[in-house]
């Protein structure tokens, strides 16, 4: 059987190096630095910091032509002109909108007003298909990306692995068309998977939402006797993740984010994310790719970081008593301030 | 007991060997099991203490982040994994600092809670502690936060695990001990045919002719033992009485040269007459020695060579596969079946020019010369480099399968009168399978062992043991002519014989097919893709064919001869063997259904092969009678190898279109639908002109 | 003997009996103890191979479970988007692990390149795994493998990051001999029992043996007993308890033999009496 099971291993390998081996010497460093014109919307944060550090982790070496746009649409064109000018290797976009006006949707790309000659790598862009792709199989054209938005049936798996949940609750910004999306879709899973889904928007007066109702609607979802909050990744919510999360945790409601902050930064309990961090290495593996092996940007796939990053808020989780599963701690960042203090008198 | 024959001392024989080698074996198998639990229990135990601090730091972990140890959630998520990955262990459990159970997977809470309350976990727990519980062996490991202990981590081991584990030996063991008993069997019927039967026959013989007054001979045995020392003074009652003789008519040849008296003369020619007459004496003084021969001579060589050939069955298509290279214009399953096609075809063609030479050189010769391609071919397939040349030496293999097997069937056709030709043929067949069923097994459990080339190796050196026991042993007969061979046209009257030609399309042909094409092509291949199956498994399972043939085969024999329901027991025996193949396309686990096919096919070959032979007389009665049925039999052979040929290529074919249970199944249906056409066939066997002029003859 | 007397003049009596060089019983002792041997050393030898095979077996189960853990741990880092490279922490966790087990030869961790970035036996560290290590972590899958080098025995298994890339690998190795060792007492033992073995069989099947080929022997050399006395004292050679068809025909052989004699005898008296007559 040993015997059996080494040439079946020989044979195995034998067939994955005639299928897979890169040429020899492909990751070997390049005398000259590849340049790379990385365009950011809000200035240099986790993303950009992971796919910086994949390089340099890589050994692989580049030079990198930062800039940012501060949130100003206009200064997308003067990028795109600098981008053509400057005959980078690869362009880095960061978020729906740098990677929209630069590398321009699917069904209307100009040469003129777009980068089109030079690869592109896009990331942080919550709706791609339909937007810069057609598919997530393939660009049809020379860029690629990555995902960061975690699947909406793969956080409700996460929920249920916590606890089964019989219903759920959510709180939303009635005005931003991701949150109106996603409360969409939990009602379809919840549907599907047999789960009450209780989602109630903020109010709001003058066309803003009020940061003061939040508490109001977190009594409203208490009293609806939920299982959990589901907090989705919304703009509003998490400039007032303090307030939501406090209140939340006032009522002894379990919440559940489906962004970073309100676990890392606030009191939410515990969390499914991809890390904008590995979200950036992610995106500079596919750059790795095109660069370094020469793989056409259309033949690689659009996809999300393979495993997903869980949270787990430790003091919350004590304070309300939920502790969550043995395997889900296995797989969990904890997060455990006070933990840490202790732990380092 | 009676010495000229073999039987009643061959048993008393056969019990003393069951005797001496299964107590010693099942003794050292005993033994080595307790060695085994010895040495393997230890290393189970460090595996359970790994596994067991792994867990322990994920718990302590847990419950340093401040969950209690006793509300720690999912815990038999947790735990079932672990249990899942590792069968030797049998089931995880976290108990309290005072013994209560928390959790536990794989164990009811109950039964461990019964257990460990009498357990003290308070003293002396602060490393890990064994102890055993019922089958059961419970190692515990303190768990413990900030040096205080809150309970501790439990990993139960099944030593059943290790009993099944051992189990599997047992079954090795088995299959030596039955291999071992069967060549047993062969080598002790050797020795007492070759050292008391053959010569106290031989004895028989001269004793019955000195019986009749026939003094003219003398049995022609010359070993130093009883028997020799017996068959010594037997011959020298003879020659004493020759001896008399001869001085008697040296004295009267003496009187009736020189005697005067012509009345004494001719007194004395009367007394030489009269004892001419009543007893008969060599004519030169030279005794005639009587040798003779029996089938039973060469069974032993022939088993060892068919055992030799035997050996690769089990895993020949896995061995090609290794040394798979790609023929132009050949899928690679195709160039995978023609090295065993391509073997059935050689000795198909070789055969009847080997059954013609085997008459006219003497069966010894043809033997010998059949072994040396033979061995050429068995030592160099085990050093092939590719398909190439593994065919090659296969097809030398073939050629000398043929000039032996021609051999020791023209030899048994020699030794044994018409009467006992039944006999002799059963000596032939009982060889062949007796060799099948130890050469499939010992094959692939050796091969397990010490892999391919050098089974092939072994094969090699079984045949040279053949060519010395042959070249030793075997007096070579006298070649014995038989009738002038039939031409082309008697065999192609014997076609015209619709009976015949039914038979050997729809029962004969199709029989071969499933048996090349199933058992020795696609079993080995089908059986090889699960991984929990090694050599020695699948050698084991093939072996259930010809144990099934050997264990059924006398019985229908028997059974046929006093019912004479031949053609119905060929028809139902090819239903079932097609039936059995079809199974693995309704059976979920393909494993078990190959093995019951294996079975079934071994009962439909063990039901059919001997009517279909005892069918021959019956059905080409005028046939039989003009050109012999001995060759009728032969062109039976003959054309039945048109199956073995084409059954691995059939199966070939199959398998890129259906997959590998598909093909087996595919086969199966062709398989099936001939015997069905056989079956309706053979309802019209009995009735019909052909019979009644037979009758009427 | 009293053949001469039948015979009528010297030279012409049966021959002297044949000495008995090797006896029936001798011939197939010899067989059957030869077959006995060779079973019982088959026996022997599937037992201990079985044996090093699920001893082995165990013992890589666990040190690929031993691998597995170590896996987990540097993934889990891996996961937090560090390098391989810079996991100081992987250093103590592998000298950890060796320091648990006196056996463990070495563990190391090597990225995909095969270039070894941590080892127990730290002036390993920077140099090349062997080819076949740098390729079997190639797949990334998820079973452990297992190689051999010249005189350890290596499992190990592939570490990826969470993009799904194969990052390095981590390989434990351990001694053949520490399997051979744990092995080695059932070989001892086999030997003993075998010899054991043997011994009590062969002497049971001796026995066994001359009873029953001496029975063979007696009654030969009783029928030929028999036809001495027959042939020279007269009488039946049928003995007493009857005996088979086998004896009844040697018994109406030897009398035939006898009626010969006796017949050639009288003829040659007869004419040993014409001749002298006159």
């Amino acid at each position: 059987m040993r015997r059996l099971s080494a040439l079946a291993l020989a044979l195995t390998l034998m067939l994955l190096l005639l299928a897979a081996a890169p040429p020899a010497g492909a990751a070997e460093p390049a005398a000259k630095p590849f340049r790379i014109y990385m365009a950011l919307w809000r200035g240099w944060e986790d993303a950009a910091q992971g796919f910086k550090d994949y390089f340099a982790n890589q050994g692989i070496p580049v030079e990198l032509i930062i800039r940012d746009a501060g949130q100003d649409k206009a200064k997308l064109k003067e990028f795109v002109a600098e981008a053509k000018a400057l005959k980078v290797d690869l362009v880095f976009t960061w978020g729906t909108t740098v990677s929209e006006e630069m590398l321009g949707r699917f069904d209307a790309v100009d040469p003129e007003q777009h980068i089109s000659d030079i690869p592109a790598v896009f990331a942080v862009v919550s709706q791609p298909v339909g937007g810069v792709v057609p598919s997530l199989s393939s660009s049809e054209r020379n860029i690629t990306g990555t995902l960061y938005l975690v699947p909406m049936e793969t956080q409700v798996n996460l929920i249920q692995s916590y606890r089964p949940t019989k219903r759920l609750g959510m709180i939303y910004n009635p005005l931003e068309r991701n949150s109106q999306v996603a409360a969409e879709q939990l009602e379809g899973i919840g549907k599907a998977v047999g789960f009450d889904v209780v989602a109630l928007p903020v109010e709001v007066s003058e066309g803003k939402p009020r940061a003061a109702s939040i508490p109001v609607k977190v009594a409203e979802i208490k009293a609806a006797r939920v299982d959990f909050l589901y907090i989705p990744p919304d703009t509003f919510l998490n400039i007032n993740r303090d307030i939501l999360t406090q209140a939340a945790l006032d009522h002894a409601i379990p919440t559940f984010a489906a962004a970073e902050n309100p676990v890392v930064t606030s009191k939410a309990m515990f969390g499914g994310v991809y890390r904008y961090y590995t979200v950036g290495q992610l995106t500079a593996y596919k750059a790795e790719q095109i660069l370094v092996r020469k793989i056409a940007p259309k033949d690689i796939p659009i996809d999300a970081p393979k495993r997903l990053s869980v949270l787990i808020n430790m003091p919350v989780v004590r304070q309300i008593g939920l502790f969550p599963p043995m395997k889900l701690m296995g797989l969990a960042e904890i997060i455990d301030r006070t933990e840490a203090k202790e732990n380092k008198p | 007991m009676i010495l000229d024959r073999t039987r009643p001392l061959f048993i008393r024989l056969l019990l003393l060997v069951v005797l001496v080698l299964v107590p010693p074996v099942a003794w050292i198998a005993y033994q080595a099991m307790g060695e085994f639990t010895r040495g393997l229990v230890p290393e189970m135990d460090k595996k359970a203490e790994a596994i067991g601090r792994d867990l322990e730091l994920s718990i302590e972990r847990a419950v340093g982040y401040g969950i209690p140890l006793d509300q720690l959630q999912g815990v038999d998520q947790f735990f079932a994994p672990v249990l899942a990955a590792n069968p030797e262990i049998r089931y995880l459990a976290v108990t309290d600092r005072g013994g209560k159970v928390l959790f536990t997977e794989g164990a009811e809470l109950n039964a461990l809670n019964a257990i460990y309350g009498g357990v003290d976990f308070a003293t002396d727990m602060e490393h890990s502690r064994k102890f055993a519980l019922g089958s059961f062996i419970d190692l515990a490991q303190p768990l413990s936060i900030k040096g205080g202990r809150i309970g501790h981590i439990h990993v139960g081991m099944d030593q059943d695990y290790v009993r099944g584990r051992l189990q599997e030996i047992l079954i090795d063991l088995g299959v030596v001990t039955l291999v071992a008993l069967l060549v047993a069997v062969e080598i002790l019927l050797f020795v007492v045919t070759f050292n008391i039967t053959g010569p106290m026959r031989v004895v028989g013989t001269v004793m019955d002719r000195v019986r009749r007054g026939d003094f003219s001979c003398s049995a022609g045995v010359t070993s130093d033992d009883e028997v020799g020392r017996f068959v010594h003074g037997f011959n020298g009652a003879i020659r004493l009485a020759d001896q008399l003789f001869r001085r008697l008519e040296a004295y009267m040849e003496e009187v009736k040269a020189a005697h005067f008296d012509a009345g004494v003369v001719e007194k004395v020619k009367d007394i030489e007459s009269r004892v001419r007459f009543l007893f008969r004496f060599a004519r030169n003084g030279q005794p005639e020695v009587v040798n003779e021969h029996q089938a039973t001579d060469i069974r032993l060589p022939l088993f060892l060579f068919v055992f030799a050939e035997e050996i690769s069955r089990s895993f020949m298509p896995l061995y090609i596969r290794d040394l798979y290279a790609p023929i132009p214009g050949l899928s690679p399953e195709m160039v995978m079946g023609l090295p065993i096609a391509l073997f059935m075809l050689v000795i198909a063609l070789a055969s009847p020019s080997a059954a013609l030479l085997a008459n006219r050189l003497g069966a010894r010769r043809v033997f010998l010369i059949g072994l040396v391609p033979a061995t050429i071919g068995f030592v160099m397939s085990g050093l092939a480099f590719t398909v190439y040349d593994l065919i090659a030496w296969r097809v030398a293999t073939a050629l000398g399968y043929a000039f032996i097997t021609m051999a020791c069937q023209g030899y048994i056709a020699q030794v044994s009168q018409q009467r006992t030709r039944a006999q002799g043929l059963g000596v032939y067949v009982g060889a062949v399978l007796t060799a099948s069923v130890c050469g499939t097994g010992i094959g692939g459990v050796l091969a397990e062992r010490v892999g391919f080339r050098v089974t092939f190796l072994v094969a090699g050196v079984l045949t040279v043991i053949t060519a010395v026991l042959i070249w030793r042993l075997l007096g070579s007969a006298q070649p014995v002519a038989e009738g002038p061979s039939p031409r082309k046209r008697d065999f192609l009257r014997l076609l015209r014989n619709w009976r015949f030609s039914a038979l050997v399309a729809f029962a004969a042909i199709p029989a071969k097919i499933a048996l090349t094409g199933f058992l020795f092509f696609l079993v080995p291949l089908t059986l090889n893709r699960n991984p929990s199956i090694d050599l020695g498994d699948m050698a084991r399972m093939m072996m259930a064919y010809p144990v099934s043939v050997v264990l059924l085969s006398p019985l229908v024999a028997r059974f046929a001869d006093r019912v004479g329901w031949r053609a119905g027991l060929v028809a139902v025996g090819g239903l079932i063997g097609g039936a059995g193949l079809v199974l693995p396309a309704f059976w979920g686990e393909p494993v078990q259904a190959v093995q019951v096919a294996i079975l079934l096919l071994g009962i439909s070959h063990g039901l059919s092969a001997s009517p279909q032979l005892a069918m021959i007389p019956d059905l080409c009665w005028t046939e039989c009678r003009a050109i012999g049925q001995t060759n009728v039999l032969a062109f039976l052979r003959l054309a039945e190898r048109i199956g073995s040929f084409a059954g691995p290529l059939l199966a070939a074919a199959l398998l890129p279109l259906y997959g590998f249970e598909g093909a087996v199944a595919a086969l199966g249906w062709v398989v099936l639908g001939m015997a069905v056409v056989f079956a309706l066939l053979s309802f019209a066997y009995h009735a019909g002109p052909h019979i009644e002029t037979e009758w009427g003859e | 003997m009293g053949q001469s007397s039948i015979a009528g003049g010297a030279g012409a009596c049966l021959p002297p009996a044949r000495p008995v060089r090797w006896s029936l019983a001798r011939k197939v002792s010899l067989a059957l103890l030869s077959i006995l041997l060779s079973t019982l050393v088959v026996t022997a030898f599937f037992a201990y191979y079985k044996f090093e095979s699920v001893y082995s077996a165990q013992v890589q189960s666990r040190y690929s479970f031993v691998v597995f853990t170590i896996k987990k741990k540097v993934e889990d880092s891996l996961n937090l988007g560090f390098a391989l490279r810079q996991l100081r922490q992987v250093q103590e966790i592998i000298e950890r692990e060796k320091s648990r087990d006196p056996q463990i030869l070495a563990v190391e961790v090597y990225d995909y390149r095969g270039e070894v970035l941590f080892d127990t036996d730290r002036g390993a560290i920077g140099t090349k795994v062997s080819e076949s290590l740098a390729e079997a972590i190639r797949s990334g899958m998820q079973q452990s493998f297992s190689v051999m080098d010249e005189d350890n025995l290596i499992v190990g298994l592939p570490l990826v990051n969470n993009l799904g890339k194969v990052e390095g690998g981590v390989v434990l190795r351990y001694p053949i001999a520490y399997v051979e060792k744990g092995v080695s007492g059932l070989l001892t033992q086999l030997l003993k029992s075998i010899a054991i073995a043997l011994v009590a069989a062969s002497v049971v099947a001796v026995a066994g043996l001359y009873v029953l080929f001496g029975g063979v022997g007696r009654k030969l050399g009783s029928m030929e007993r028999a036809m001495g006395e027959v042939l020279s004292v007269g009488g039946q050679a049928i003995p007493e308890n009857g005996g088979d068809s086998f004896e009844a025909r040697f018994a109406e052989f030897v009398a035939k033999t006898r009626e010969t004699i006796d017949h050639v005898k009288d003829a040659t008296d007869e004419v040993g009496r014409l001749d002298r007559l006159m």
